[in-house]
């Protein structure tokens, strides 16, 4: 019951001009952000970080997370119309999507994206309400051990991160965890690998870091690639027939059952939207009465695939708002945004500032119906993002990130740390080491550090192991580990059979 | 273990981070003049991590413990442990042929122009001020990137330092440094 009490004193938070454009402005920006290939949600979102610095913390996140939604939808409008997909969960839309549209149906493929979308957004932000309260409190009541446990558990993410280039995964995630520990240790207040510069007392500041490695990064690579060529857009979108009320309505069942699939795949860290589509596709196919037209132009796979990607974005705001773990980049980025406000994601936000979460919560069932209204009104506007000329994009990427990482501590120490981090991580992704990994250590290594240094003050090195909660974590955690390993063993096995 | 905090800090340090990057110079070199040379990058960047981490691991040994046994070192160790086990890992992976070759640069030149236009962007910051300087670098690293629509140039440009004008500076109250020799001019 205090639970939809607090729902509706969220939606309260939203009566007002200031929430409604944030999440107007947020969606508009996150399709944007998907529907141009080159630009991750993690990008779009840790380049509008420092947009968000004197904002209210409440509007703040509305717009960051409103950015994240709408950017997993916006990733579908090309990967339907010109067969690019804007974001890599949007690659198995395009897989039944694109052959719609080269049959003429754009229209329909658009329309189920969108509804699809819509529906898994609501779908997994229900989820999300009623899995973060309970998890929240019972979080509150952790020991240090379990606590450490946890950043552990958030940190096997990297298996799943990683693929095969899992030890260079890993590296990435060591690494991040050692740039935590420069500057004052948080117990004993020693400097530690500061070298004589006191800018270096604070560590290394996080969003200049982030915008560093996503969005640098990125624009050094296109850079080095030197291939600025415009999307070509085969498909007449402004000739297509949406399809009517009745026509979504048959597909209620695989969007229902996909939106849950997709909320519980992200629920785990590091699962993520691209995860959650193939299963979830991989899912409706097996259970479909045709599945040889899956891949040719089925709308099911579409739904599937678009359901499930949008539905993930709620299972992963679950361990981010209840534990304080990001499962993946974009919530990591969003960790960095709660703290430039003063916030620390975890249990105690629910009980110091439940008008931060519920109102996270209402605006992300709202930025979802004004995702639909938008989207019905503006797909065939959407897809001229493609028309904007690379070149002249890339040096307003780079102009936004200096400016960006400058405005969080008005210095150009952060400005060079955030150049630094972009050339690291653009030498790093050529060689598959993954940026992702560096961001989650980066922003998981004080929560475990403290705890596993409190936990052993307190109980000493065997307390990780006598405290029921604290092994079955590590348990699940060894298990989240080894998952991946044991996946590509099998697809191995596998192919070599098929081979023989 | 008083050696050890020696080259933690002060002119010890100099000396090992001089060490460390010879011992890493030499490697490299190996490298290149070895049969392994179409893996040089992929074999450079675990072996600069070792070097690199092993400098932090003589600066973590020489922190100070006060009698507790889990002090401000005990977890970047653990860290560094880590990354050297695993970097030796993907040595051994490299020379085995378990990893890629090294896959070819593209334009290098234009990411190093861009660099140094940004590096000096920043500097041109310092003295010209933002809004000048922002002005200069957008519009000359649009026409260097090919885009010859002069007028979307301009007009994009502009367009960013008002943005960035009312965004930053007015909402945000963000001191966009105006630079030095512009206010010693107009004071």
């Amino acid at each position: 019951m205090d639970l939809l009490i607090n729902l509706f004193q969220g939606f309260g938070y939203l009566v007002g001009w200031e929430p409604v454009v944030a999440m107007t402005v947020g969606v508009i920006l996150g399709i944007l952000v998907g529907a141009m290939p080159g630009l991750s949600p993690s990008m779009g979102v840790a380049l509008l970080v420092p947009f968000t610095y004197k904002m209210p913390p409440q509007i703040a996140l509305i717009l960051l997370v409103s950015i994240y939604i709408a950017s997993n939808y916006g990733g579908s409008i090309t990967a339907v119309t010109i067969n690019t997909p804007g974001t890599p969960s949007a690659v198995v839309t395009a897989f039944d999507g694109y052959p719609l549209t080269q049959q003429g149906r754009a229209g329909e493929a658009l329309g189920i994206s969108l509804v699809a979308s819509t529906v898994g957004g609501i779908i997994g932000t229900i989820i999300l309400i009623f899995f973060s309260v309970p998890l929240a409190s019972l979080a509150v009541r952790l020991h240090p051990a379990e606590y450490f446990a946890l950043a552990i558990f958030g940190l096997t993410t990297v298996a799943s991160l990683g693929g095969k280039n899992w030890p260079k995964a890993f590296i990435a995630a060591l690494l991040g965890l050692l740039i935590n520990t420069i500057g004052l240790d948080p117990i004993s207040g020693v400097k530690r690998f500061t070298f004589g510069t006191y800018r270096l007392f604070d560590g290394f500041a996080l969003i200049p870091a982030l915008i560093g490695l996503f969005a640098l990064s990125e624009v050094f690579s296109r850079l080095e690639e030197f291939k600025f060529d415009k999307e070509k857009i085969e498909a007449d979108i402004n000739k297509t027939v949406w399809p009517s009320f009745i026509y979504y309505w048959k597909m209620k069942f695989t969007i229902i059952k996909t939106s849950i699939i997709g909320t519980l795949i992200g629920i785990f860290p590091g699962a993520g939207a691209t995860i959650a589509t193939f299963i979830a596709y991989d899912f409706t196919k097996r259970g479909s009465k045709d599945p040889d037209s899956f891949g040719k132009g089925n709308p099911e796979g579409v739904a599937a695939a678009e359901a499930s990607n949008s539905s993930s974005v709620g299972g992963a705001l679950v361990p981010l708002l209840a534990l304080g773990i990001p499962g993946s980049a974009t919530t990591a980025v969003l960790v960095g945004a709660l703290m430039i406000h003063d916030l620390n994601p975890g249990p105690l936000l629910f009980t110091e500032r439940p008008d931060i979460v519920y109102s996270l919560f209402a605006s992300c069932l709202v930025a979802n119906g004004i995702m639909l209204a938008l989207g019905l009104m503006g797909s065939r506007l959407w897809i001229k993002v493609t028309d904007i000329p690379k070149t002249v994009l890339f040096p307003c990427i780079l102009a936004i990130s200096i400016i960006g990482s400058f405005a969080v501590n008005y210095s150009f120490f952060d400005v060079a740390v955030c150049i630094g981090f972009g050339v690291a991580g653009w030498i790093l992704k050529k060689f598959d080491y993954p940026a992702a990994p560096i961001v989650l250590g980066m922003v998981l290594g004080n929560l475990a550090e403290t705890n596993f240094r409190r936990a052993v003050i307190m109980g000493g090195y065997p307390v990780f192991f006598v405290r029921p909660f604290s092994v079955l974590l590590l348990l699940v955690s060894a298990l989240s580990l080894a998952y991946p390993f044991y996946q590509s063993y099998r697809k191995k096995k596998k192919s070599a059979a098929a081979g023989k | 273990m008083d050696t050890i905090k020696y080259f933690g800090k002060g002119p010890g340090l100099y000396i090992m981070a001089s060490v460390l990057f010879f011992l890493f110079a030499a490697i490299i070199f190996a490298i290149y003049k070895s049969s392994k040379k179409e893996y040089f990058w992929r074999l450079s960047i675990p072996v600069f991590f070792i070097m690199t981490v092993l400098g932090f691991m003589v600066i973590a040994m020489g922190l100070p413990v006060k009698g507790d046994e889990v002090g401000p070192a005990i977890v970047p160790e653990l860290w560094i442990t880590g990354i050297i086990l695993l970097s030796v890992l993907i040595i051994i992976r490299t020379l085995f042929g378990l990893d890629e070759k090294d896959p070819g640069w593209g334009r290098v030149g234009v990411v190093g122009a861009f660099l140094a236009f940004t590096i000096l962007y920043l500097y041109m910051i310092i003295y010209i001020g933002y809004y000048i300087s922002t002005l200069i670098y957008l519009s000359v690293s649009i026409y260097s990137l090919s885009y010859r629509d002069i007028k979307v140039i301009a007009g994009l440009s502009l367009g960013w330092i008002l943005v960035s004008y009312v965004a930053f500076y007015r909402i945000l109250y963000v001191p966009l440094p105006k630079g030095i020799l512009i206010e010693r001019i107009f004071g």
